[in-house]
């Protein structure tokens, strides 16, 4: 088939009595990409993925992996691998004999397969370590074993539920890049489930993000961050500013925003398909607000007061109240030159502004 | 306060286990004893009634019995005590609470009943009375105890093991021996074992379908009216005793280390 759509998922629903796990999700994945499904707890990843490992049968629709229809194929016959949360390893087995345990089937001769084991040991960098009890390795080496496990089938998907949610935070930020790695020099496809939105970022080709059981959208990471479709999205991928109001007029790439709260917002965003007088939320990411401390000369501004300030290190996080709003405006600021510091007081007043194209205009219904 | 409450819990603690244990050890004790009597004062040590054990035919032939029973039944009981908690553990089913309760009912059903009732199904259909009439009423009542204690040891460890071995190639048949069966294995050895000890001192149901091949019990017991055999009894008791120690702490050895792999494997 097409290497575009190299798995496709097509109006899949699956319910567990009246949980609707999954609520007809449809999409495509692409040969050789890194495809990260994203989405809070419970929204139905770990699912999907079981559903295309053949673990679990669809209530409805259908699947296909390069072509085949999956639905008659049970999990040992499918061209599919997984590395599970839990990462599965056999505790009565070595290491050696856990990433060898998929071979059987193969008849090889022993050498060979032990060669085979050995170059899975390789390539995980635990060499050596063959013959040490499943029950000797520590969080990250039984990630890699569950991995290398998988990969030695060759498989044309590698599926991995959440695969990084055991590890602590440095070793997780260094088996992001090998796995990336990996992927890129295997050339096989993955899907991958996680509910981590930074990981699903620095890693993956393109993303679905999920809710409820929908596949909300699915986009690169940056169209993603850069381009939200939905208020669900545009929250769940970093952080966003919502002011909530209807379009007052719209035309030539422009619109402009009644809002209760902070007056009129020119839009000059990516999404331009409402009419006028439509219910839109206008959303802007904190980076994309300036803080002064001095009234601009020109341009749309709106004023507030410093209420609290999060340092970051490398950056802060600085919320302003702003007259008329409930929730105070979140900014983000890069820390050059102890910037961050001049926020410490409470209660400056301060002038936010922002450029036309940042202000992104969301439906308000779909969230 | 404290102390005095310390003082009564450990008195009643001595109590207890002197209450649990010397009757016990009596038996020993007499076995080496050079009278038929069992009674204080002890006289000389010997070791004849051990001999005697060795030389009487009808309580080897008993003990072979009995071993017999005991190992068919374990290994019958176990097998079918696999299939049930497999079921129970893997397929959420309807019903499943019904079902446990089900087959767990020859547990709360009195013995004497249970004995009863078979004998009378067997008279019906006029199958003789045998070793095999034994052994099936004792896999009746071994099935439910195997099944609990392969129930708790299959819900012990992680199901997307069996599930890794299937999404490696290996269909559910060759999953179950390369995965579910070693992993099992605590569990397995625990369920033969009780299913062993239940069936080897098992008196009622072997009194009301046995036949003329006694099992151990039956024949020690019918032992008890002649004071002379009776030290023969005392020294297999004593044989048999030192044997369940040992297995038990073998069974508790075996135990740990699954438990150590278990816990080993959880991260
Ligand atoms: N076997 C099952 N029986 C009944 N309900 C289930 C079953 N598996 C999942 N569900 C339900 O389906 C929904 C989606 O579950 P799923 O495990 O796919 O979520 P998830 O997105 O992977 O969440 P998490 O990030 O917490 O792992 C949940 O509401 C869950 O309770
Ligand atoms: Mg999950």
């Amino acid at each position: 088939m097409s290497d575009e759509s190299f798995i496709s998922i097509k109006n899949i629903s699956k319910h567990f009595g009246n949980v609707r796990a999954c609520d007809d999700v449809s999409f495509d994945i692409r040969r050789g990409e890194f495809f990260a499904l994203l989405g809070p707890s419970g929204c139905g990843k770990t699912t999907l993925l079981r559903m295309l490992a053949g673990f679990e049968i669809p209530t409805m629709g259908e699947i296909f992996i390069d072509g085949q229809p999956m639905a008659a194929i049970p999990p040992y016959e499918r061209p599919v691998n997984m590395v599970f949360q839990s990462y599965a390893i056999f505790p009565h087995l070595t290491v050696a004999q856990n990433i060898g345990f998929g071979l059987r089937k193969d008849k090889l001769p022993k050498a060979e397969m032990d060669k085979k084991v050995d170059e899975a040991l390789e390539m995980i960098a635990m060499a050596g370590y063959g013959h040490r009890g499943a029950d000797e390795l520590s969080g990250g080496q039984r990630q890699r074993v569950a991995l290398a496990r998988a990969l030695i089938k060759k498989p044309k998907v590698l599926l991995l539920d959440e695969p990084l949610g055991a590890l602590d935070k440095k070793l997780r930020e260094q088996m992001q890049l090998e796995l990336r790695d990996l992927q890129r020099e295997v050339g096989i496809t993955f899907v991958f489930v996680t509910h981590d939105q930074e990981e699903a970022l620095t890693m993956s080709d393109r993303i679905a993000v999920m809710a409820a059981g929908k596949a909300l959208e699915i986009d690169s990471p940056v169209d993603l961050y850069e381009k939200p479709k939905t208020p669900f999205c545009a929250d769940f991928l970093g952080t966003m500013n919502f002011f909530e109001g209807s379009v007052d007029s719209i035309g030539g790439g422009e619109a402009v925003i009644k809002t209760a709260e902070v007056g009129s917002l020119k839009s000059k965003g990516p999404n331009m398909d409402f009419s006028t007088n439509d219910r839109v939320m206008a959303a802007i990411r904190p980076e994309n607000i300036e803080v002064a401390f001095e009234q601009p000369s020109s341009g749309s501004f709106i004023t507030g007061k410093v209420r609290a300030s999060a340092f970051l290190g490398d950056r802060a996080h600085v919320y302003i109240n702003v007259e008329g709003r409930k929730d105070p405006v979140l900014t983000a600021m890069q820390n050059m030159d102890g910037a961050a510091s001049q926020m410490s007081g409470q209660d400056h007043t301060v002038w936010l502004t922002w450029s036309d194209e940042a202000v992104i205009l969301l439906p308000q219904d779909a969230s | 306060m404290n102390k005095s409450k310390f003082g009564a819990l450990g008195v009643y603690t001595v109590l207890y286990l002197a209450f649990l244990y010397i009757p016990v050890l009596f038996i020993p004790l007499f076995s080496f004893n050079d009278s038929i009597y069992i009674a204080f004062p002890l006289k000389e040590f010997t070791l004849q009634h051990y001999v005697d054990m060795i030389e009487r035919k009808p309580l080897i032939n008993a003990l072979y019995n009995s071993l017999q029973v005991g190992f068919s039944v374990s290994v019958i009981s176990t097998i079918f005590g696999m299939l049930a908690a497999k079921t129970f553990t893997k397929y959420h089913i309807p019903g499943t609470k019904p079902l446990t309760a089900f087959i767990s009912i020859p547990l709360v059903i009195p013995l004497i009943i249970l004995g009863i009732s078979l004998l009378t199904v067997l008279k019906y259909f006029d199958i003789k009375l045998s070793l095999f009439t034994v052994g099936a009423a004792h896999t009746v009542i071994c099935i439910p105890f195997a099944m609990f204690v392969l129930i708790s040891r299959l819900e012990g460890f992680d199901k997307s093991m069996e599930e890794a071995a299937q999404d490696l190639g290996e269909t559910p048949w060759i999953t179950f021996w390369r995965v579910t069966f070693p992993l099992a294995m605590p569990g397995i050895i625990a369920s033969l074992l009780l299913c062993f000890t239940i069936s080897f001192d098992e008196f009622i149901l072997a009194f009301f379908l046995g036949s003329d091949q006694p099992t151990l019990p039956l024949y020690m017991w019918s032992q008890l009216r002649f004071p002379a055999k009776l030290p023969s009894v005392l020294a297999l008791g004593s044989v048999i005793f030192l044997t369940s120690f040992a297995v038990v702490c073998f069974a508790e050895w075996v135990r740990r280390r699954g438990v150590q792999t278990q816990t080993g494997a959880a991260i």
